[in-house]
């Protein structure tokens, strides 16, 4: 039996390694390499001679900028969700979490068509042209970005709140603690943790964005690392150089963030959750204070999913761009082109999802063979393939990118996967291995072991009891990691637009290609169909009773 | 305990080859896929193209040829900046048979660095216009357009004249100009006025920064703003563009300024390590054939021949333009891409 957990352990090392691991470190020796010999501060040296200390710097910056937005949005909506009677609104949970969703080039595209110089903002309400111009500013950038990334924290945040029991609190006014001196010494620590966390998690998803810095970004010359990168692999002169230089100074500065997180996950996270039964409390907000909160959830739901889904809408059925709102100027045009049979926009289409199917499931049977190495993680081997698995969430996708490129596309790569159809679903299966494996991992966490020896005891040999006790069980959690990969691959742009094969578009690079040729209509005709889809997918998951619970990762 | 354990094997070792089974499974479709990929592109002659848009033109340019040869075409469309970086990160393997692109001078250097299979006898090359062209078939320019200032109507009353013009205060913060880095005819006319007026015509692009110009990727990027009103013109905008939005009613015009301008041949050649030289010939045909160039001329593109005429757009002897030079061009244009997107950064 150990013989076969050995063979088992070497079995995943060896496919994270191929996978994740090669093709991370090749950035970094690309990067320090020269001429054959290494030369460490290479990439430094690259960046210190040119523009890109201040392209290092914006990301930077734009991080903190957006951590302070992303708080202020987040912080009262997970107060009000989990104090007042609106947090019962099942459905409110649902919709809050389709900002996260919405793929944020489209969200981006939606803001500036809406915000521009005779936009649609302007069209409705002329008189807001005075003001309009100031937002295509960082603060724009910085708004849009937050306001794709607040379900996110407000998930955590208000879970948190949640699993603060009112005993907690009870116990701290039995020993004679004021309300004030409760809050400051009792729920601000155990909220402190989360939200330390999930501000690190905004920070690094913030440098690691390149939707909106690739579309507004480029509006208004704010360059990031990401767009940079970008640019130097895939725009003439092609530099791999600065790219795989910025590429590693991208990937060091998330791994930094990765372990200050894994670092205070460790040490200041509290057991919330005992096995009794816990009454919520402290206290609501009713009367003028719950209006208030309504009011505040509205207005949020009207900027982040109003304004740009009204913007993506209008622009698919406008005949005239030039033209306009206006009585006359709409049509469904664009839709029955874009779903003509043969076009190349449906074929995009239909490549989006055979190359998600094709992902999600390999995805999955990697990812719960992964998380069942990693089960409950005691030992080093389990501990270090639970940290190279979920990699991939942790370094941005571009770089990933950039090192799969390095490594399948190298002279000495005996097998010919890239600019092919496997090369695609085997960067898609790499960059959303975390899913499942995160999804089943909670998911096996969550099983008694008590249940697996009694079916032994009932006489089960090993292979029937993970047929019949362990895998059923486990079920729920491989559908929503199947489900949430499928959707986020179904969607996925940067690996899309470095690697396709020639003559081969997927949904996302259409719609960018769209705007980019300028036929905008076309490109939001394509976000309205795709999005709508995978949303009524995500909707399916989310009635799924067990994936709720992991709905923050 | 020891139950725990081991069903916990049990079902390790199960997962495990449940996987490895699928892992060979889609190992082998992953390779055969791409096998069969570069086989067919051996045997049953698969054509590689790459081309520089306009996306419509370069579909039906794909379908004429399949329809005409029956071979098949595997096209990549992308700005001629996306093309050349593409063929630079796949120089270990390269797969590409033939390349078309919006720019002169990037072919130049193609041709120069040898990287170009010549073609010289191809059918029709002697009507093209002579300048464009590689006497020696390196490259053959089928199309160009001419850039120039390309306005929204409703906005603009009176429209500008000059290039100098846009640098007027009447203009700030009206204007976009195309990426040189992404767009071919932008570089093109940007090496190009460069090559007729010295170094002093960087005065020109200095004030266009310092007036609020902005630089928006590539030319539909550029355009797009102008087309929905939230900038009014486009200086250095392709004319094929403007006159095809304007065709289908759209609210833009668009004028050549009478001191000159650049005309920006679009060029195609067949890359040297092609494994299906007969194929990529039959390409370089099509494209110099009438029936491509009545395509060249339905796309509002200016034809690469000089004995057929288009009669959407205004014709290559009635736009004024600038004795460019395309060695200096070809020699300089890194250069300048890198300088130019640098001072509007």
């Amino acid at each position: 039996m150990i013989h076969y957990r050995k063979w088992s352990t070497a079995a995943a090392f060896l496919l994270l390694a191929v996978l994740i691991v090669f093709p991370l470190l090749l950035i970094f020796y690309t990067a320090i390499e020269r001429d054959g010999h290494i030369d460490l501060a290479a990439p430094l040296e690259i960046i210190a001679g040119s523009h890109l200390a201040s392209v290092l710097f914006h990301s930077l910056w734009l991080g903190v900028l957006v951590i302070l937005v992303t708080t202020i949005l987040a912080l009262p909506l997970a107060w009000i969700m989990a104090r007042s009677p609106l947090g019962r609104q099942r459905w409110l949970d649902v919709v809050l979490l389709i900002p996260f969703m919405t793929p944020p080039y489209i969200g981006s595209m939606g803001w500036m068509l809406f915000m521009q110089k005779n936009g649609y903002m302007e069209q409705l309400l002329p008189s807001a042209a005075v003001w309009t111009p100031a937002f295509f500013s960082l603060g724009g950038m910085v708004m849009i970005m937050s306001l794709h990334l607040f379900p996110f924290l407000y998930l955590i945040l208000r879970n948190t709140l949640l699993q603060i029991s009112g005993s907690m609190e009870e116990a701290g006014a039995v020993h004679g603690g004021s309300p004030g001196y409760r809050f400051r010494r009792i729920i601000l620590p155990l909220l402190l943790s989360s939200y330390a966390m999930g501000v690190l998690l905004i920070f690094v998803k913030t440098i690691a964005e390149f939707g909106t810095p690739a579309t507004f970004g480029r509006r208004i010359g704010y360059s990031v690392m990401t767009s940079e990168i970008h640019k130097y692999i895939s725009s003439w002169p092609i530099d791999f150089g600065k790219a795989t230089a910025l590429a590693s100074l991208l990937l060091s500065a998330c791994l930094v963030m990765w372990y200050i997180q894994s670092i205070l996950s460790s040490r200041y996270s509290y057991r919330l959750t005992g096995g009794k039964g816990s009454r919520k409390k402290g206290y609501t907000l009713t009367g003028w204070k719950g209006l208030l909160s309504g009011l505040y959830i509205a207005l949020l739901l009207l900027v982040s999913i109003g304004i740009p889904y009204f913007s993506v809408i209008t622009a698919s059925l406008l005949k005239l761009r030039g033209a306009g709102i206006e009585a006359g100027n709409w049509t469904f045009k664009h839709y029955t082109e874009l779903l003509q049979p043969g076009s190349d926009s449906l074929e995009a289409l239909l490549n989006s999802f055979t190359l998600s199917l094709a992902a999600s499931t390999i995805a999955v049977i990697i990812g719960t063979f992964l998380a069942l190495k990693v089960s409950r993680g005691q030992r080093a081997s389990q501990k270090w393939i639970d940290l190279f698995s979920l990699m991939p969430n942790t370094v941005p996708g571009i770089v990933i990118v950039v090192g799969l490129i390095l490594f399948w596309n190298s002279p000495w790569m005996p097998v010919p996967l890239y600019n092919s159809y496997g090369m695609v679903v085997l960067t898609y299966v790499i960059l959303f291995l975390p899913y499942t494996v995160q999804y089943v991992k909670a998911n096996y966490g969550q099983i008694d072991s008590v249940l697996l020896q009694a079916g032994a005891m009932a006489g089960g040999r090993p292979l029937y009891v993970f047929r019949r006790i362990l895998l059923p069980l486990l079920i729920p959690g491989i559908i929503a990691g199947w489900m949430m990969t499928f959707t986020i691959s179904n969607r996925e742009l940067v690996a899309s637009l470095l690697i396709l094969p020639p003559s081969m578009q997927t949904s996302a690079t259409y719609i960018f290609a769209q705007f980019e040729q300028g036929a905008v209509s076309m490109g939001m005709a394509m976000a309205v169909v795709s999005v709508g889809i995978t949303t009524i997918l995500l909707l399916i998951l989310n009635v799924l009773p067990s994936a709720r619970g992991g709905q923050q990762v | 305990m020891k139950w725990n354990k081991t069903w916990k094997k049990a079902s390790l070792l199960a997962i495990t080859a449940v996987m490895g089974t699928t892992l060979a499974g889609c190992g082998t479709t992953g390779s055969s896929v791409s096998q069969a990929a570069n086989g067919k592109a051996e045997n049953s002659g698969k054509l590689v193209v790459y081309s520089a848009g306009p996306e419509g033109l370069a579909k039906k340019i794909e379908e004429g040829f399949e329809a005409k040869t029956g071979i098949q075409v595997e096209m990549f469309q992308g700005t001629t900046g996306k093309i050349l970086s593409r063929m630079e990160a796949e120089k270990a393997n390269p797969v590409v048979d033939v390349v078309v692109l919006a720019s002169l001078p990037s072919m130049q250097s193609m041709a120069k660095d040898g990287l170009t299979l010549p073609y010289a006898d191809a059918p029709n090359s002697d009507k093209l216009v002579k300048d464009w062209s590689d006497p020696n078939g390196n490259y053959f320019s089928y199309s160009a357009s001419a850039l120039g200032i390309v306005y929204n109507t409703s906005q603009v009353k009176t429209p500008p004249t000059s290039w100098a013009d846009l640098a007027k205060a009447e203009w700030k913060d009206k204007v976009n100009i195309p990426d040189p880095s992404l767009s071919g005819s932008a570089l093109d006319f940007i090496t190009g006025y460069l090559s007729a007026k010295g170094d002093s015509g960087w005065s020109l692009f200095e004030q266009y920064q310092q007036n609020g110009v902005a630089m928006a990727g590539a030319n539909q990027e550029a355009l797009d703003p102008v087309i929905t009103g939230a900038k009014d013109v486009v200086a250095a905008g392709v004319d094929y563009m403007a006159y095809k939005a304007k065709a289908d009613g759209e609210p833009v015009d668009i004028v050549y300024p009478a001191e000159g301008t650049v005309i920006s041949p679009r060029p195609a050649a067949i890359i040297k390590t092609t494994q299906h030289e007969q194929q990529a010939k039959q390409f370089i045909d099509y494209l110099l054939s009438d029936d491509a160039q009545k395509l060249v001329t339905g796309a509002y593109l200016l034809p690469g021949r000089t004995d057929i005429q288009a009669e959407n757009r205004t014709n290559l002897a009635d736009i004024p333009a600038y004795p460019v030079k395309w060695d200096w061009m070809n020699e300089h244009g890194e250069e300048v891409a890198t300088r130019f997107t640098g001072l509007y950064q």
